[in-house]
């Protein structure tokens, strides 16, 4: 049965470390990544491509893991929550937290915690891209990510106060 | 370590938030190694159906299957799964832990089979052969009731498993007062609630591993209530309790769906113990779709006489609730939806039948606010259909039926499973609704919808919530000094993502009167919190805070106790004043615990076990928590497309411990509320399997649904519990359909629009507009 499957070389860098493994043509890059490189913030609630909590971002685009394969990533840079800093380019603050993820806690804009690494990283991107946003362009943002616990207001409360 | 009693009631920030935002938080998936064995279950793809036979044969030959199992496998003595609630007017209904003989859901496990990888797993899991003789499903509470529908359980001679009535004052005459009154009116309306799902962003997972040095097997589990799940392992497989923890790590959410005993919990055990590996499972979203049980399905027949000044004088509801496949619980979403119809409305004359029917579907099961969004919304659209035929204002109708603080405490003549007598202990009722229109501008909601733009139709919905929280059984927690001289508070809470923890500590430093940071929470875990019923129906800051500070007190009383005994004072010359003991009378130096245990070693006593105190607070009965909604909605009638402008929301859950995490819990509820209005149902084709498969199909709220929210607190302390709280996980959930229902039926009143049931997503409000109304 497996034997009709091969192992293919897989080199990346993730989070700054390059990641040398092997993996099936059919492995999915979030599992890869939690499993081979230990990057357990990118987290699965969908693996459909839908609810945003596996995203990661990729030679500086953010992209769901689940929906691409492992082997896709060959040679590739990829961020999770653990580049945050990187990728907001700020440095981690006194509490070991960015800026960002001090927003969010202010702002209270977590509660199980599920969705957020992904929400991190893509609005990390997103604020790069746009340092002053609009609230319907938050929110259009947002529409990305799922989260089933806040609500979604203090999430936009967290970024309206860093677009200001 | 000195703080401040103050501390109560501020809005702190979380304790929990650091690795929630730096992805090290560890949830169940997390916690997987590469050397174990994953399980992946086979679960039956017919609704209804006969299993003929399973058939190992070629899975068994392959070196990568590391073991499988069916109901034939399984010990004959094993337990069934439990059902929590049932009373003397239910049927016994207990689900094997592995369907045997018949599959009465789509999703329904069947057989495991266990590899390396999830991958392999799935592969394996495709190569067993299960025949089936397909039975004619039940996929309705209309066909289930039909005479000659086919039997669930034949062995009961009936679909319906519970069935409860209640009578409060004498409604038939008050109805035939009404049909003979100048004036009154009878107004009937039926309200259909769909099937939903909590949908919490992580799935739930389950991990068995017999421990080599205690031998002992450890259970992690995505579990609401770790302390059930031990006691029903340990009934299932017959392994003495002492044999078993089971830890709940980080949870990605639960809203009740994780506080089921669930068939993979155990089966992830049976396989551990079995083929001596240890076992892991996660579920995958598909599979969630069928395999976490479902909430709200419910079906309300509401007759209520009406006088003509809006007194609502007679009540009738028939309460058919849809409980699927069956198992858990079978009477408690009705239950709540009957206990809480009446809602803040005095209405003096109530009958209502409520039965719960079994059909082809996953089973149902609680769903944050049970049965109280259903009920709220059945109660909030009579009033409101009252009010336009009686040409009074939807505000001044219930201003007119809401019972009064002085009234308090309220006997409502109902029951409940497990509460033979409601009582509403609590509330200011008026203040609430006042307080809401105010904050949602009712009084200039005309000039504001006059002025909205063409193709906007606005609309202006109330929901006024009653609801039991704060629940029992009695709460443990046990508060101990730790070595490095921080006290340890070990809760029988398990945190779901609520910050039970940043509340919790919030009140106990209160207590106490020492700083957060002299304080550590730990739960989720039996060993440390061996008997706790767990975290549900709005509990766990009012039983959790409660615990905590009885703790506190019996921690004091030790510390005081101790110091006393190594001076040789009587004990009442030690009084405690904020981590310091301070001797009355005396000439020493207030003493720190550190410096108290230095002296209690000194004398060869072990302070830790001294200064260790256990407490519980005991079922004190359920605290009622109030509020009253209202909802702005704009309705484009080119699209069909609701959007929920504003929402106001004053809530009455007595003493709020931290205004920031309340606040929270009630936006969050509140959109799961909108999703419910307005998007969110789970269908089954004719064949009886679910036409979603993930969020793709069941469409859930996004950041664009997101209101404008005016949140308002009125606090009357509950007389129930020392801190005066009442529970409020649930109450955004509760209220939001109702509101945002009786907004949508608002807009769409100038259209002519016969508003039928929900969800009132645009497709159906499009076809609202243009094309006939279709039956619900």
């Amino acid at each position: 049965m497996a034997s009709t499957e091969e192992w293919l070389p897989l080199s990346m860098t993730v989070d700054r470390r390059l990641v040398c493994s092997r993996v099936r043509p059919r492995h999915l890059l979030s599992d890869v990544l939690r499993e081979h490189a230990g990057a357990t913030g990118v987290h699965i609630g969908c693996g459909q491509g839908i609810c945003g909590a596996c995203t990661v971002v990729i030679d500086g685009v953010p992209a769901r893991a689940c929906l691409m394969l492992a082997v896709q990533a060959e040679g590739c840079r990829i961020q999770t929550v653990a580049s945050l800093a990187e990728l907001e380019g700020n440095p981690v603050g006194p509490e070991g937290l960015t800026r960002l993820q001090t927003a969010f806690r202010q702002h209270h804009a977590l509660q199980c915690g599920f969705c957020t690494p992904g929400l991190l990283v893509s609005t990390a991107v997103f604020l790069a891209r746009n340092a002053a946003p609009s609230r319907d362009a938050i929110v259009d943002h947002l529409n990305g990510h799922l989260c089933r616990c806040t609500g979604y207001a203090n999430i936009i409360a967290a970024i309206e106060s860093l677009a200001r | 370590m000195t703080g401040s009693a103050t501390v109560f009631g501020q809005r702190r920030r979380r304790r929990e938030d650091a690795p929630l935002l730096t992805g090290t938080a560890r949830y169940l998936a997390d916690l997987i190694e590469p050397d174990m064995a994953v399980m992946r279950v086979i679960r039956s793809n017919h609704a209804h159906a006969r299993i003929a036979c399973i058939d190992f044969a070629t899975v068994a030959r392959q070196p990568e299957c590391l073991g499988f199992l069916s109901a034939a496998e399984l010990p004959p003595d094993l337990g069934r799964l439990p059902a929590f609630d049932l009373c003397e007017s239910s049927a016994a209904i207990h689900h094997p832990v592995l369907a045997g003989d018949v599959a009465r859901y789509a999703g329904q496990p069947i057989a495991i089979v266990l590899a390396r990888d999830a991958y392999t797993a799935e592969d394996l899991a495709e190569l067993v052969r299960v025949d089936y003789e397909p039975l004619a499903p039940v996929m309705t509470v209309d066909d289930a009731l039909r005479p000659h529908a086919p039997r669930l359980y034949p062995e009961l001679g009936s679909n319906v498993v519970h069935e409860t009535t209640q009578l409060v004052g004498d409604p038939e005459f008050a109805f035939a007062a009404a049909a003979t009154g100048v004036g009154a009116v009878i107004i009937e309306q039926d309200f259909a609630f769909p099937r939903v799902m909590a949908s919490s962003m992580e799935m739930r997972g389950a991990i068995a591993r017999l421990e080599a040095d205690t031998g002992r097997y450890l259970v992690h589990s995505s579990t609401q209530v770790p302390q059930v799940l031990r006691d029903e392992l340990a009934r299932i497989t017959g392994l003495p309790r002492e044999r078993l923890r089971v830890i709940a790590p980080a949870i990605g959410g639960g809203f009740g769906a994780k506080e089921s005993i669930y068939p993979e919990e155990v089966l992830v055990l049976l396989a551990a113990m079995r083929f001596d590996l240890t076992v892991c499972w996660t579920e995958d979203r598909v599979e969630s779709v069928t395999a976490t049980v479902h909430g709200r399905e419910e079906h309300l027949r509401i007759r209520a006489a009406v006088h003509e000044n809006g007194i609502v004088t007679a009540l009738e509801a028939d309460c058919l609730a849809d409980i699927g496949g069956a198992y858990a619980l079978l009477s408690n979403t009705p239950g709540a939806a009957i206990a809480t119809l009446r809602g803040p409305y005095r209405i003096a004359n109530f009958r209502s039948r409520t039965r719960s029917v079994v059909t082809n579907k996953t089973p149902l099961n609680v769903y944050r606010g049970a049965g109280y969004p259903q009920a709220t919304l059945a109660m909030e659209r009579i009033l409101d259909v009252a009010a336009a035929r009686l040409g009074l204002d939807r505000a001044e109708i219930r201003r007119r039926n809401l019972l009064q603080p002085e009234e308090f405490p309220v006997d409502r003549g109902v029951d409940y499973p497990g509460c033979p007598n409601i009582v509403f202990d609590s509330g200011d009722f008026p203040a609430c609704l006042e307080s809401t229109l105010e904050a949602i501008d009712y009084t200039n909601f005309a000039t504001r919808r006059a002025a909205a733009t063409t193709g906007n139709a606005l609309g202006i919905g109330l929901s006024f919530v009653v609801e039991m929280t704060a629940s029992g059984p009695a709460e443990p927690a046990r508060l101990r000094l730790r070595a490095d001289g921080r006290l340890e508070l070990l809760s029988g809470i398990t945190p779901i993502g609520q910050g039970s923890e940043t509340t919790i500590l919030q009140i106990l430093a209160a207590h106490l009167r020492v700083s957060e940071d002299a304080l550590v929470f730990r739960a989720g875990d039996t060993d440390l919190a061996p008997d706790a019923p767990g975290t549900f129906a709005s509990r766990g800051a009012t039983m959790g805070g409660n615990a905590a500070v009885a703790a506190g007190t019996a921690f004091v009383t030790a510390a005081r106790a101790l110091l006393a005994e190594l001076r040789e004072v009587p004990l009442e010359h030690i009084v405690w004043d904020g981590g310091l003991l301070v001797e009355q009378n005396g000439h020493n130096q207030p003493m720190t615990l550190q410096a108290l245990c230095e002296l209690a070693r000194s004398a060869g006593i072990d302070p830790l076990e001294r200064l260790d105190a256990h407490a519980v607070f005991p079922d004190s009965g359920i605290a009622h928590a109030s509020g009253c909604h209202a909802a702005v909605v704009s309705v484009d009638t080119a699209t069909g497309i609701v959007h929920v402008l504003d929402y106001a929301v004053t809530h009455d859950c007595g003493r709020v411990a931290n205004p920031l995490l309340v606040d929270g819990q009630i936006m969050g509820g509140v959109v799961q509320g909108l999703g419910t209005a307005l998007f969110e149902a789970l269908r089954y084709d004719a064949n009886g399997l679910p036409l979603a498969r993930g969020f793709a199909e069941y469409v859930l709220p996004t950041a664009a649904t997101a209101p404008r929210f005016a949140l308002r607190h009125i606090e009357t302390p509950s007389p129930l519990n020392p801190l005066g709280m009442k529970g409020a996980g649930e109450a955004g959930c509760t209220g939001a359909a109702a509101a945002i229902v009786n907004a949508v039926a608002d807009a769409l009143a100038p259209f002519g629009v016969e508003l039928g049931c929900g969800p009132f997503s645009p497709d159906h409000v499009h076809e609202l507009l243009y094309k006939d109304p279709s039956p619900c």
